[in-house]
């Protein structure tokens, strides 16, 4: 039996090499075409310039986030046959020109097709009349209500987000417990935490920079307008100046200029700080309890996806409670794009349930989708659940006749620079009047 | 000497593989420093063809900016021409390239713009001494457009005059048109603008290629690509500063990569990027696949061409393996062959030896006692006392040699059972008749125990379990000492099948018993106990193997157990077939008999007559005691037989017996039941109608008992049985060729009072017969082995005679055949009856009665 086998392997082998001999030389002819060579003149392509941020990138680290939106806008490209062209700006100091800026020059000479824009941008560029109604787009019927609320301005849907950023506290739960301290919910609670911190040696328990310390002021400021059952008509009331966004922001900047004078933030550091690049470092160091950022951040390895201490994501301190903050970023085309038509249509395909569901599923995030919704990484729970309750507050309205996200920020600058309560509050007040004489 | 060929053999297998290796290594060496030098020239060539690309783009960019300074020195030419500088630059409307036009005018500090607001040279940074065609050129920064910029500045002179200063801004937006649109490298090689000043990049990749990877600076270019050697970073600073061109090997992302930094404009912009080596070479990699494959092929050829060989080898191997084992088994087989014919050599001359000292023995005796014999012929004692003990030592060499050839009988397979109808109790009175004188000799004790036998007429090889017994209780007499005890049970067991007896026969002694070592052979032939006590003993050893082998034949079982002076039972398991329609009934109806009272003081015995009598019809009335028997016999009777247990316990026999013979009428027989050598009997057997019956009790005895007492002849007839054998008269017919035995036939003949004529061989016999008149001979006593013609043939000739006495004279074979199957041939040969030779006077004479004494008319033993 054996023998046999041995005998047809030989037999196979033999064919084998006869064929290889045979085969060999019939390989070594060529013939030449007389014709033109070059293969057929290309289709123009057709492209697409997207506007877009670009974090600093660590060459041992996958970007999570961007991988997540390459995913959706490769899907686009697939489909449409269109090339994304990525136009990229990022500051490189405070010294630079933000993001904001460049987008809002950028938008204002029709430079690009695609914007993904910060929710001021989407206001003050929407309200400018730069940007395109996305109402008309098949995606747009899968959106949230809230999200076609706080993106419609002047009655056009102006941008369409990809997620639902919400901003939350990320806290070293280790350091909490090694202090017995529990998770704070309210200010005071919060201060108190700093307290002992402090008196342990921590001297700056809350890591800063120039951009979120405005969502400790959102918490305080509208826990009450956005949970309290009565929204439409406190946002009406402040439109039509009988209530005063000075009223609402004021307990905010109190309580942030208790953190300041207390010490439990840095204030000169933060005013010169990046967001993530200051403030990171010491945080996953375990040299920081609290740092502010957005949901993306526990899920990418570029912030604060991997940690050595158990960390948790929870709401700002409120009278309400842990209270999440939700501005609205989004893409949004630019009403004189040169290539209108196809990132109208790139938008209807990254924006498409299919689209955010792989976003969704890649980035570990809330879709702006009702039809989209995954399983968060255990760090976010606390936050999760706040907003599955339906406990939020927006970080910025088109409701609002005055902008929220990029005015806040400014004016919280100048809390940082030393400016005074009273003044900050005078601030919102010219802000308001402005608005008023606009209408 | 002998190492040689092993050596060889050992450098044979070694040089194969090591040769296999050496073309390896060759090959593989060759093909390494191809795959080198080819490597040396791809790593030059890509170098080579990476900086021709970069000075292309290099030169693109070069013209443009050159294209640039021309432009606006013309602008500046028509401005200084112009009526109206500010309405001549708020006329112009941005482009595509200039995305912004400004003059200050001579002496002011602030001027206009084509965008309409006021103009100052604040931001803009000519620090670095840049400049293009003599032009100076800004530090590029992001403009009001949101994109990346460079202003460059040139006066505005009429007739020599300066009436101010013309700037122009660029977006770089322009010079990206003009880039490869693709990238190059086939979109693999990344390629950035830097602002060689601020170290900025201000044109980035587009693509999707490695998005992730984008950078702001040189800074962040360094971070993100993992270049950290120092050197190579104060390379590219110095290379900087110089505005000189730098290429260097760095891995991005694992891939070799070739990294530049490609000086634009003296310096004032830099390429930056890097290429991996793979699209570059692309080509040349190709190439390299395609010689590996080839290698591969011809590697894989190689190794075929190798397993082939070794395929071929193992084969040839395997066979030579497969022949040498062959080898060696067959010179086991040998060697095995020799060992069993050296033992089968050494147990023939043990054998031999044991042989030639149990037939020297005897025949000693013999040949001593016939020189004592030719002495003393005169002295009639002794005479008589020398025969007699010449006879003895005879009879012993006869029974050796019967057992010789009965074990080379039976060791060839060639015994055949006979079957036929026997009775119990006939085994045990004969094998009794032999051994009781035997044991009585060596004053021992013999008893007989029969229990739970249902069936005592079976069907089976009488003579053959005879011979079982009796080579049992024979060993049993012989080894043991004198006064000695030797118990024969035979035992009725459970029965596994109705048509069958299953017995259990057991003998016991308390004699000289045997050592566990012995046990273990006891079975095998020509093995004996020896030991000081027993080697007075004679036998041939075979006893025990002859016994063993008969009782496996008879599909049963033996065993034994023995203990040294304690003394051994052998335990002998055998399944009969019981005999069916025995006419057994018929005979106690035709004699009358229908009621029969027992007296048997032992309860088994009551049962064992009860059971065997069960079968034939007549009622059993079994008592214990001798009143309740006399009682029996008044009240229940009438009984036409009385049986009593002579030696019961309580019984006293005699007593009983006289007590029973009065109360019984006169005609009932009264039969005794003793042990073989019950004490003061004698008077009992006096009275009327009274008899003694062996025990143990069988119903076939108590038939020949009763029948013996029925008849009143037969006590006359018994007295006369010397007269009833004798041959007196009669005229044989004998064919023997052997003169000694005709001789001895011849005297033994004629001591007995009867005629012999002998002829010497068959065919003489048949022409004897042939010739004689009717009536001359009683019978013809035929030897078988016979020259001419042999004694079945001769046989068969008579037979076959056209005589009226041909086919009824007896012809009586004598033959040294003494085997059963020589007994059937004789008698399918035609032949009356077989007498073994040699010749037993007694034998001879009661066959030649039995069928050649018919002619007188007294033949009634055939009856």
């Amino acid at each position: 039996m054996k023998k046999r086998e041995d005998n047809r392997l030989r037999r196979w082998a033999a064919a084998l090499l006869a064929g290889t001999m045979l085969l060999a030389p019939a390989g070594c002819g060529g013939n030449r075409e007389d014709k033109n060579l070059l293969p057929d003149e290309k289709e123009a392509g057709r492209v697409v310039n997207m506007f877009s941020p670009m974090e600093k990138t660590d060459p041992n680290a996958e970007n999570v986030a961007r991988t997540a939106s390459d995913l959706t806008i490769a899907m686009a490209e697939e489909r449409l046959g269109v090339t994304v062209a990525y136009q990229t700006y990022t500051a490189e100091g405070y010294q630079d020109k933000t993001y904001d800026d460049v987008a809002l020059d950028r938008a204002r000479n029709d430079m690009d097709d695609l914007y993904l824009l910060n929710p001021d941008t989407i206001l003050t560029l929407g309200a400018e009349g730069r940007l395109m109604d996305l109402s008309g787009l098949d995606s747009v019927k899968n959106l949230r209500e809230i999200i076609r609320v706080a993106n419609t301005v002047d009655g056009k849907l102006v941008a369409i987000p990809q997620e639902v950023v919400a901003y939350g506290m990320f806290v070293n739960v280790d350091i909490f417990k090694q202090y017995g301290l529990e998770l704070p919910d309210t200010p005071e609670e919060f201060l108190e935490c700093c307290r002992v911190f402090q008196e342990n040696g921590i001297d700056t328990p809350v890591g800063a920079n120039r951009w979120w310390l405005e969502t400790f002021v959102f918490a305080q400021a509208y826990a009450d307008l956005y949970n309290g059952g009565n929204t439409e008509a406190e946002i009406a009331a402040l439109n039509s100046g009988e209530a005063r966004y000075s009223d609402y922001m004021r307990p905010g900047f109190e309580f942030l200029q208790e953190m300041i004078d207390c010490g439990y933030i840095d204030a000169e550091k933060a005013l010169v700080s990046e967001a993530i690049e200051a403030e990171g470092p010491d945080f996953l160091a375990g040299k920081t309890p609290i740092v502010m950022a957005y949901w993306g951040a526990a899920n990418t390895e570029t912030a604060y996806g991997r940690t050595d201490f158990e960390m948790q994501v929870i709401g700002f301190p409120s009278s309400r409670g842990q209270m999440p903050v939700m501005p609205m970023t989004g893409f949004a085309v630019g009403a004189n794009a040169e290539h209108a038509e196809d990132a109208m249509r790139v938008m209807d395909v990254i924006t498409s349930d299919e689209a955010l569901q792989l976003y969704a599923e890649t980035n570990r995030v809330i879709s702006p989708s009702k039809n989209v919704s995954v399983d968060c990484v255990p760090a976010l729970r606390p936050l999760n659940d706040r907003i599955q309750e339906g406990v939020y507050v927006l970080g910025s309205n088109a409701g609002m006749n005055v902008e929220q996200w990029g005015n806040t920020c400014l004016i919280v600058r100048q809390l940082l620079g030393g400016a005074t309560v009273d003044e900050c509050m005078a601030a919102f007040d010219r802000l308001q009047d402005e608005a008023m004489n606009r209408q | 000497m002998k190492e040689e060929p092993k050596k060889r053999e050992q450098r044979r297998k070694l040089f194969l593989p090591l040769s296999f290796l050496l073309v390896f290594f060759v090959f593989g060496a060759i093909v390494y420093t191809v795959a080198q030098r080819t490597s040396r020239e791809m790593s030059s060539a890509a170098i080579q063809n990476l900086s021709e690309s970069l000075d292309l783009i290099q030169c693109t960019i070069e013209a443009i900016l050159n294209n640039e300074a021309e432009f606006q020195t013309l602008v500046a030419r028509e401005l200084a021409q112009a009526e109206d500088p500010e309405a001549f630059i708020r006329s112009y409307e941005k482009n595509r390239t200039m995305a912004k036009v400004s003059m200050i005018p001579a002496g002011a500090e602030q001027g206009f713009s084509n965008t309409g607001e006021t103009f100052t040279e604040e931001g803009l940074d000519y620090s670095a001494g840049r400049t293009v065609g003599g032009m100076p050129v800004s530090q590029s920064y992001v403009n009001y457009m949101g994109t990346w910029a460079y202003t460059m500045k040139c006066p505005v002179e009429r007739d020599g005059k300066e009436l101010g200063t013309l700037y122009v801004e660029y977006v770089y937006d322009a010079i990206d048109r003009s880039l490869p649109s693709d990238g190059f490298y086939n979109k693999q090689a990344s390629l950035y603008i830097m602002d060689a000043q601020s170290q900025r990049f201000v044109l980035k990749p587009k693509g999707m290629g490695q998005r992730s990877a984008g950078h702001l600076n040189l800074d962040d270019f360094y971070r993100a690509n993992n270049v950290q050697d120092p050197g190579i970073r104060s390379e590219v600073a110095q290379c900087l500063d110089e505005g000189r061109n730098i290429l260097f090997y760095h891995d991005i992302r694992g891939k070799n990569a070739l990294n530049y930094m490609w000086s634009v404009n003296d310096g004032s912009v830099f390429l930056v990027g890097y290429v991996p080596v793979e699209a570059i070479q692309q080509e040349g990699r190709t190439v390299n696949q395609n010689i590996a494959m080839v290698v591969a092929a011809m590697l894989g050829a190689f190794f075929l061409c190798a397993l082939l060989y070794y395929l071929n080898w193992r084969q040839q191997e395997r066979v030579r393996v497969e022949r040498e084992e062959e080898r060696q088994i067959h010179s086991q087989q040998l060697a095995q062959a020799l060992q069993a014919a050296q033992i089968a050599s050494e147990s023939k001359t043990t054998f031999l030896s044991n042989m030639s000292h149990d037939i020297r023995t005897p025949m000693n005796a013999v040949l001593g006692f016939t020189t004592l014999l030719s002495r003393d012929a005169d002295n009639p004692a002794k005479v008589r006392e020398y025969t007699k003990k010449i006879t003895a030592s005879g009879q012993h060499l006869l029974s050796l040699i019967n057992d010789i050839l009965d074990v080379s009988k039976i060791e060839s397979g060639k015994v055949v059972l006979t079957f036929d109808q026997f009775a119990l109790s006939d085994v045990i009175s004969s094998v009794d008749a032999i051994i009781q004188p035997m044991a009585r000799a060596k004053r021992q004790e013999f008893h007989v125990e029969v229990s739970g036998i249902r069936h005592e007429y079976l069907v089976g090889d009488e003579t053959r379990i005879n011979q079982i017994l009796i080579n049992l209780l024979s060993n049993a007499v012989k080894y043991t000492q004198e006064g000695g005890h030797i118990w024969l049970r035979i035992i009725g067991l459970k029965q596994r099948s109705g048509q069958y007896e299953h017995i259990r026969i057991e003998v016991e002694d308390d004699g000289y018993g045997m050592t566990p070592e012995y046990l273990r052979t006891i079975f095998d032939a020509f093995t004996r106990a020896e030991n000081s006590t027993t080697n007075k003993v004679q036998g041939t050893g075979l006893g025990m193997a002859i016994t063993k082998s008969i009782v496996e034949l008879m599909g049963g079982t033996i065993d034994v157990t023995s203990q040294v002076d304690k003394g051994s039972i052998f335990r002998v398991e055998l399944e009969l077939r019981i005999q069916e329609n025995h006419a057994d009934r018929q005979f106690w109806k035709d004699r009358g008999i229908s009621h029969i009272l027992a007296v048997e003081a032992d309860p088994g015995g009551r049962e064992s007559i009860q059971t065997l009598m069960a079968d034939t019809g007549v009622q059993v009335d079994a008592v214990a005691e001798l009143e309740e028997a006399l009682n029996q016999a008044r009240e229940a009777g009438p009984y036409q037989l009385v049986l009593l247990d002579w030696d019961g316990p309580g019984l006293n026999g005699p007593r009983a017996a006289q007590a029973l013979r009065e109360a019984l009428p006169v005609d009932v027989p009264l039969v005794l039941m003793a042990e073989y050598d019950a004490q003061g009997i004698e008077p009992a057997l006096k009275m009327e109608r009274s008899g003694v019956l062996a025990k143990p009790f069988f119903v076939a005895a108590l038939r020949e008992k009763v029948e013996e007492l029925l008849r009143d002849e037969s006590a006359a007839a018994s007295a006369e049985p010397e007269q009833a054998d004798s041959l007196e008269g009669l005229r044989f017919l004998a064919a023997e060729d052997n003169e000694i035995n005709a001789e001895i036939l011849m005297e033994l003949l004629e001591l007995e009072g009867a005629s012999c004529e002998i002829v010497e061989n068959g065919r003489l016999a048949v022409e004897r017969f042939q010739s004689a008149q009717p009536g001359e001979f009683d019978a013809i006593l035929m030897d078988v082995q016979m020259p001419v013609m042999n004694g079945h043939e001769a046989t068969r000739a008579i037979r076959a005679l056209e005589r009226e006495d041909a086919k009824r004279i007896p012809i009586i074979a004598m033959t040294a055949n003494a085997f059963a199957e020589d007994e059937k041939a004789a008698l399918n040969a035609g032949m009356t009856a077989h007498v073994a030779k040699p010749l037993d006077v007694g034998v001879l004479k009661r066959t030649i009665r039995q069928f050649a004494k018919g002619k007188d008319g007294t033949g009634d033993e055939k009856a």
